[in-house]
């Protein structure tokens, strides 16, 4: 029971500030309720970008559409371009219903959540627009009870970050009365050296807890199962070790040249772009011990301690575990596809990967000896990402002694498209002798539940809002990361790779086949 | 059909199907068997049994399970028949078939007492039981408790069981008798609805309101307040106490689509009058939220079978809130001067 005062106004204000200190919500329900999200403004920085456009707001509307969004949610849109409020708000609306996936869209829960989405234009590097900015969240907090809760979204180019987080802090926008979070889009540097110079320039105004470096390949559905599918049964975990792992290979593959981003690409490459950061988070998703608890730097803490763990190849073992590759051009069905070389703005002597393949090792007693062959391309026969580990072949073909009885069980994680995971294994053939073949058990995410997986933006977004960053990624982990990758890119920067090395719509390189070739193993075709 | 079922008939019959489906499938893909419960719909003969073929087939992909339907016909003769067939459907482009089975039985009410040796046999070993009772007159017979015990959780509909203080009393105390888990689909039509309103205090300006709530308002679509109204205020009440309020229930009457339908919340300031924050169905599929000056709109349709089922299923074990918010439900329906 609260005291009782007897001046109405002391009370009140008494109250206020008790309940601000100690009340639950007492109307919390989390067996049924999805998670609850505290009330925030969110301020995204390149908010006229193709990201906000086509993967922020689309993810935010749909929070809105399914109840999950406070009732006093603001946006703060910020970039170069003028605009009124109003004009941002219905530029957002034909985004959003363009780019809007698996879901309606519903009229009047867009003008109740566009109430909410406010505007303003500036400069990320004029000192100006920081004091502006905090005055702006301050209006829109009185107006939205917000309580003073910022998240800030740095959706601009990398190049940017580090004005953008310089202004904040001269502005002391970095703290408030709420609280303060920066989630900082991929890449987090181009090498070890930006990648820590870029963190110190955060962590002059935000603590580490604060900052939330995304990496949307952890938000997905199916990533966040290989959790739930090593550490919620009983019966994997004791097979997922060198004595019954062969092998794995994680593939992500694109269909898709650079689509326009020649430039761009040819600055960071497959193994940057790719590699260094969605790659490398999904191998330590696959290879991390078990944490002792799901808080989010007790898991943080197994994946950092993982990729802490991968060998970082010496110069001269670089040629022989990795695999360059840049595509020619081709024709792939009927239509002529232009090699990379060949792309708008691209150097037509360009050395930059298209493709990468690579044989990491991870040194520690779980894995030692086991090899982790990732792969990703561009141009390559098929979307698809995807994760195989192949266990053990049976010790002894006691079956008529026939090759096609002794295929080793596959376990395949599929990230996209089709989530879903599959277990292969051989089966009887029906009928007289012992003929095996093999067969496949399946779980496929979309039709086993029968409802809408969250996008990854939905769901990093509200783990941001909520405080939760088990699904981001902390600033060691960005540094083992470079540290892996940057022993691999230095040796490719001083080497002349005979580009093109592979045609669109291929594989890649024979030369990743012979890298497989050497251990005795072969790409499994997803 | 016959006038007694056994068991291993029926175990018999269901393995023969296994095998033609097996022949029946195309290619190497197979047949796949999956089963998560054993969920048991008791019907009335006179539901309608194409619309909960559809509501079992569409919870199946998601919780696969042997269902049993049992039908029952009001007759004397002690009677009983049993047919088995499967759900199957095929997620994967064709490529794989995944089937669930399904057992129903023909049951007349002078054969009820027998029907718990029945089906026990017939449930799926190491696996929940969950017993979905569409059948007021079945609750309400004798022998219930009999089949209830086979089930580790009862779900009934207490929206078609007749009037809110008699049932809501039954229900409470079989609740405490039985212990087991026990889930009422007219507590499950709410969920959005609270979580709207949790929502709401989620926002510590609002949260810190919270004491001045002197009495919390409830609009229905009918005459007398509706089971879901109880709960609504009882689930509300119980909230406010938790942090030391006493509020007040009311139930007023609204104009409305459908009838026995919420149709507003409200949580009133001292003054009686004021709301501090308010729920209210607008166009029949959409909630209109109103607090601290900002009106806000979500979907909120009228939940099917199936997504009530799909959420109750969902929920193997125990429900406190529930347990808690029926227990207050009971008080304040027999306390309430309407009925």
């Amino acid at each position: 029971m609260l005291p009782v005062f007897r001046r109405p106004v002391q009370e009140r204000e008494l109250r206020a500030i008790l309940n601000y200190m100690s009340l639950e919500n007492p109307f919390q329900d989390p067996l049924r309720f999805e998670r609850q999200v505290p009330e925030c403004a969110l301020a995204i920085f390149g908010a006229n970008g193709d990201l906000t456009k086509r993967k922020l707001l689309p993810a935010l509307y749909r929070l809105a559409y399914e109840r999950r969004l406070s009732a006093g949610f603001a946006v703060l849109g910020l970039s170069r371009t003028a605009m009124s409020d109003e004009q941002f708000r219905e530029k957002m609306r034909v985004s959003v219903k363009e780019f809007l996936e698996d879901s309606p869209f519903d009229d009047d829960i867009w003008t109740a959540f566009a109430q909410g989405l406010f505007y303003m234009a500036g400069d990320v590097h004029e000192a100006a627009l920081y004091p502006a900015l905090d005055a702006r969240l301050k209006e829109i907090e009185g107006q939205r009870h917000t309580g003073g809760n910022v998240l800030f979204y740095l959706s601009t180019q990398p190049s940017q970050y580090i004005p953008i987080a310089q202004g904040l802090g001269a502005a002391n926008a970095g703290k408030g009365k709420g609280w303060r979070r920066i989630v900082v889009e991929k890449p987090f540097g181009h090498d070890l050296t930006s990648a820590q110079e870029l963190s110190a320039e955060l962590h002059k105004v935000f603590h580490e807890s604060e900052v939330y470096r995304i990496d949307h390949y952890l938000g997905k559905e199916t990533v966040q199962n290989i959790l739930a599918f090593r550490f919620g049964n009983g019966i994997f975990e004791p097979l997922w070790n060198r004595n019954y792992v062969n092998h794995v290979q994680i593939t992500a593959a694109e269909s898709i040249g650079v689509e326009g981003r020649g430039a761009y690409y040819q600055e960071a490459g497959s193994l940057r772009d790719m590699i260094q950061n969605h790659l490398l988070q999904i191998l330590a998703t696959v290879a991390m011990e078990p944490s002792a608890t799901f808080r989010p730097d007790s898991v943080r803490d197994e994946r950092s301690k993982l990729l802490r763990s991968i060998r970082i190849m010496k110069p001269e073992e670089v040629l022989e575990n990795t695999v360059s590759g840049q595509y020619g051009p081709a024709s792939i069905g009927g239509e002529d596809v232009p090699g990379f070389r060949q792309e708008p703005g691209v150097n037509p002597d360009a050395q930059t990967d298209t493709y990468a393949a690579i044989t990491f090792f991870v040194d520690n007693w779980r894995w030692a000896g086991v090899p982790f062959y990732l792969r990703s391309g561009k141009r390559l026969p098929k979307r698809v990402t995807e994760i195989a580990i192949q266990f053990n072949a049976a010790p002894l073909a006691i079956f008529n002694g026939n090759e096609s009885n002794i295929a080793p069980n596959l376990l395949i994680l599929r990230i996209q498209p089709e989530e879903g995971i599959s277990l292969k294994f051989l089966s009887k053939r029906p009928g007289a002798g012992m003929k095996l073949r093999p067969v496949s058990m399946d779980f496929n995410y979309g039709s086993s539940f029968g409802e809408r997986s969250p996008t990854a933006y939905e769901t990093l977004l509200l783990d941001a809002i909520i405080g939760d960053a088990t699904l981001y990624t902390r600033q060691d982990m960005v540094e083992a990361n470079w540290g892996v990758v940057d022993a691999i890119q230095h040796v490719w920067d001083n080497t002349k790779f005979n580009f093109p090395n592979y045609a669109a719509g291929t594989w890649g390189p024979t030369a990743a086949d012979d890298m497989l070739a050497r251990r005795g193993h072969v790409w499994r075709q997803p | 059909m016959g006038g007694t079922i056994a068991p291993d008939r029926i175990l018999h019959e269901m393995a023969d199907l296994w095998v033609s489906l097996g022949k029946q499938s195309e290619g190497d893909a197979g047949v796949l068997r999956a089963c998560s419960m054993t969920l048991v719909v008791a019907v009335e003969e006179s539901d309608d049994a194409q619309a909960i073929g559809e509501t079992i087939a569409a919870l199946m992909p998601e919780h696969p399970s042997r269902a049993i339907v049992i039908r029952f016909r009001a007759a004397d003769r002690r009677m009983l028949a049993a047919r088995v067939f499967a759900q199957c459907w095929m997620p994967f482009g064709h490529r794989q078939q995944i089937c669930c089975e399904q057992i129903e039985i023909t049951a007349a009410d002078a054969s009820v007492p027998d029907l718990a040796a029945v089906v026990l046999p017939l449930t799926v070993p190491d696996l929940p039981v969950v017993l979905w009772c569409r059948s007021p007159r079945l609750f309400h017979l004798p022998a219930f408790p009999q089949m209830a015990n086979i089930a580790q959780k009862v779900v009934l509909d207490s929206s078609a069981f007749g009037e809110p203080a008699g049932i809501l009393k039954e229900m409470s105390d079989a609740l405490t008798a039985a212990g087991r888990s026990l889930a009422d689909l007219s507590w499950t039509r709410l969920t959005r609805w609270r979580e709207l309103i949790a929502q709401i205090f989620e926002n510590r300006v609002q949260l810190a309101n919270l004491p001045d709530v002197s009495a919390v308002r409830v609009l229905c679509c009918s005459k007398s307040p509706p089971v879901e109204a109880f709960y609504m205020a009882a689930w509300l009440l119980d909230g406010l106490e938790k942090i030391g309020g006493h509020p007040q229930a009311r139930f007023d009457s609204a104009v409305g689509v459908a009838s026995g339908e919420l149709n507003r919340v409200d949580l009133l300031a001292r003054d009686g009058v004021t709301s501090i924050a308010s729920i209210s169905l607008v166009e029949g599929h959409a909630a209109e939220v109103r607090v601290g000056g900002l009106v806000n709109r979500a979907v909120l349709p009228r939940p099917t079978d199936y997504a009530l089922m799909r959420e109750e299923l969902s929920i193997p074990g125990r429900d406190a809130v529930f347990e808690r918010t029926l227990a207050v439900a009971a008080r304040l329906a027999a306390s309430e001067p309407h009925l």
